[in-house]
């Protein structure tokens, strides 16, 4: 167990005097056991319906029985009004069990949920839709459930048809909407029901990137709102965008809370098999399986000066070189690589796109260890975290191997101000150039 | 980190207004582990707070489920109808062939069967639909957490509709066979009601471990048609002697649908006692069946997700 850092909820400039009044969600010490026997488990769920209505059952459920397992294991979290939580671990790590027991819709077995205020499970957008039924039908029934009024909803039916951008559609039944229309329904309904807590489960990866970017700003401006989320994602420059402090979970139990980006990293290293090494501006990748491999695998990446030293820190405006290093089993002619980077905290627009295939490079490779070494000259990234993904291809179509992810970090040297969205080069100076004067 | 504090703007002097619908909501809800029953006034008191909180819910589901029901079907409403205009001809075909040997009826024969299978009709559905309800629901009960009790509401929403123009049949009927009624008619609907109660008591109860095994799915409307031979629904009601005669007769929904006929013609009420003790079996249960329900949904859900 593993707490990183202390101050991550401190640093939160809004609500900061009254905070403990402000904490709307509070989990301690939950617990929750699956059996994965499916005949088995309904079993037990009449056992555990007559021990409930007999009044049998405590607070302490701890025995498993047989072919049970913790799904989750004495998990602890508070969240405060404004903040946003993210929650990453790996598939069936409990992320989603932890979700449904705060919306209410399971019982713990150990440990105490409390809540003031609202919750809206984003878990499901539009769950309860019917195909049958009109947009407009739906959009009722729908925010019905979420706990609407007929009087509410009729307050906000135009925002919501407004922002699901389905304005012609809406009297249309929803079997003939497009996922990402009905998926964009969905997330407007819920999004409308003004909760001050909302569980977002892996939902922002709907819909196309327009309606993505728009969606993260409704999250945003809700959350400077003051109302808060736990968000669920594989993505990690979804949390690193949203979030400011995230909780690592790993087959149910606790291993790490505190600031996004270091949790993030945390859960990365570990989801590497943990020989994978992210830190200093440097990622260090284990080496594959033959049957994993196809021919080139990427080892290492990592900035060099122009000198060939390793560098830790990335100055803005400096020259440095992109290093990328591969293990080549076999050859390979005509190799791109594809490297887009995105600014984290920002809002997921494409930075810089850098590709030997654009600049009509081709690199051809032969077995042995290779450094695809990119010079780049006055940094032109401003002051901040960025990540970057890295393809490896043959031609611009065949994958032969990814990073999901690379983070680093562009500092300033002389801690300048930085504003716009990139770094120009420069430098001041003043020419006196009336001739008669100087 | 830096960036992002930089772009985003304090709030804390300008918090909009919240709406004002907020505070009605779950202002303070603690989930713990432990048995609901070990704090009855808490769990009456969130009971209560539900089923007054499912209401619109209700109102908003009954409405859904309707139009979708009849939106996709070429004869729509006439479903309510026809199952009663079938079963009357059959019978009646039956016994005028002497095939069926049935006594005597107070009512014309057709008549009787029309109006007893609209009843018993109305019954298995409200025995019938709060479990379908549950299965269908199963993707927003999973999701999302609202009060379960609109779902119950919604299939007694559906029944009372269903049960509406069935009304019309029944009422077109009534001139057809010019049949004499007395002013008793009007106390119809409140047997009707307890009939309606009694249903869903057994619905509810069974709703939960339905969703779990689907043997109840299966099993239920082949008991409920087996049920309907105990019931005087086709024919008349039997003398208690003999052993079917003691079934039928002990049978608590025969005072309810037997009222029911004698009061919308006859005005003579036969069994007043019996017609008391079913309903107050029927109003204790359909309380037991809500408990029952209200703490079971949990496990169900758990179990059944997803």
């Amino acid at each position: 167990m593993v707490t990183i850092s202390e101050d991550a909820l401190a640093e939160q400039p809004t609500y900061t005097e009254s905070s403990q009044n402000d904490v709307v969600l509070s989990v301690q010490g939950v617990s929750k056991k699956f059996c994965r026997d499916l005949k088995r488990s309904l079993v037990y769920g009449v056992q555990d319906i007559t021990r409930e209505l007999s009044g049998l059952r405590g607070s302490h459920n701890e025995q498993l029985r047989k072919k049970e397992f913790w799904a989750l294991r004495i998990v602890d979290l508070e969240l405060r009004r404004g903040d946003a939580l993210g929650l990453v671990g790996k598939n069936g790590s409990g992320k989603s069990t932890l979700l449904r027991v705060i919306a209410g819709l399971i019982k713990p077995d150990t440990g105490i949920v409390t809540i003031n205020g609202r919750v809206a499970p984003l878990i499901a957008l539009g769950a309860g839709f019917n195909p049958i039924l009109t947009g407009r039908e739906n959009i009722y029934a729908n925010m019905a459930i979420l706990g609407l009024s007929k009087a509410e909803i009729d307050e906000r039916f135009d925002e919501v048809v407004e922002f699901a951008e389905i304005e012609n559609a809406i009297d249309s039944p929803v079997q003939s909407y497009s996922s990402g229309m009905a998926a964009r329904l969905g997330f407007s309904c819920a999004i409308h029901t003004d909760p001050d807590v909302m569980l977002i489960d892996e939902v922002l990866a709907v819909g196309d990137v327009r309606f993505k970017a728009k969606c993260h700003r409704k999250l945003s401006s809700l959350l400077e709102l003051g109302k808060s989320f736990v968000l669920v994602s594989h993505q990690s420059h979804a949390i690193l965008n949203v979030c400011s402090s995230a909780l690592y979970l790993s087959d149910g139990k606790f291993i790490a809370t505190g600031k996004s980006h270091q949790v993030m990293t945390l859960y990365e290293q570990d989801l590497f098999g943990g020989q994978g090494h992210v830190a200093d501006n440097q990622l260090s990748l284990p080496e594959k399986n033959e049957e994993d491999s196809k021919g080139i695998d990427i080892v290492q990446i990592q900035f060099r000066d122009f000198d060939g030293k390793t560098l830790k820190n990335v100055d803005v405006g400096s020259d440095v070189v992109l290093c990328v290093e591969c293990k080549v089993h076999k050859a390979y002619e005509g190799i791109n690589l594809f490297m887009p980077v995105r600014e984290i905290g920002g809002d997921n627009k494409l930075i810089l796109h850098m590709s030997s295939y654009y600049d009509n490079e081709k690199i051809n490779l032969r077995p042995g260890n290779h450094e695809i070494r990119l010079r780049m000259y006055s940094l032109g990234l401003k002051p901040g975290l960025y990540d970057m993904k890295v393809f490896l291809k043959k031609g611009s179509f065949f994958t032969l191997d990814v990073v999901e992810s690379f983070r680093f970090q562009v500092s300033s040297p002389k801690d300048l101000i930085t504003r716009g969205t990139y770094y120009q080069q420069r430098a001041w100076e003043a020419v006196c150039i009336d001739e008669n004067a100087c | 980190m830096a960036n992002r504090d930089e772009n985003k703007p304090t709030v804390t002097n300008d918090r909009p207004k919240q709406r004002s619908m907020r505070k009605r909501y779950n202002s303070h809800i603690v989930y713990r582990p432990d048995s609901n029953m070990r704090r009855p006034l808490k769990l009456f008191m969130t009971m209560w707070r539900d089923l007054l909180g499912s209401r619109e819910l209700a109102w908003q589901l009954t409405k859904r489920d309707i139009s979708a029901q009849y939106r996709q079907s070429f004869l729509g409403i006439a479903w309510a109808v026809i199952p009663p205009i079938v079963a009357a001809a059959g019978f009646t075909f039956a016994t005028n062939s002497y095939v069926l040997n049935i006594g005597e009826t107070d009512l014309p024969y057709p008549a009787y069967v029309m109006f007893s299978t609209a009843l018993w009709q109305t019954f298995t559905e409200s025995v019938t639909l709060p479990m379908q309800k549950v299965v269908q629901a199963k993707t927003m009960l999973t999701k999302i957490s609202f009060p379960r009790e609109a779902l119950i509401l919604s299939a007694v929403g559906q029944v009372l509709f269903n049960f509406a123009w069935k009304l019309i049949l029944i009422v077109g009927m009534f001139l057809w066979f010019r049949m004499p009624t007395s002013a008793s008619v009007l106390l119809a609907p409140v047997a009707l009601v307890h009939l309606i109660v009694f249903g869903t008591a057994i619905g509810t109860f069974l709703a939960p471990m339905g969703a779990l095994y689907s043997d109840f799915a299966k099993g239920i409307p082949l008991i409920m048609s087996a049920l309907m031979f105990f019931t005087p629904v086709v024919y008349p009601i039997p003398s208690s002697e003999g052993a079917f005669g003691l079934v039928v007769n002990l049978n608590p929904i025969t005072p309810l649908l037997v009222t029911i006929r004698e009061l919308a013609t006859t005005g003579i009420v036969s069994d007043v006692s019996g017609f008391w003790s079913s309903s107050i079996l029927a109003f204790c249960g359909i309380l037991v069946a809500w408990l029952v329900y209200k703490l079971s949904m949990p496990y169900t859900i758990e179990r059944m997700s997803s």
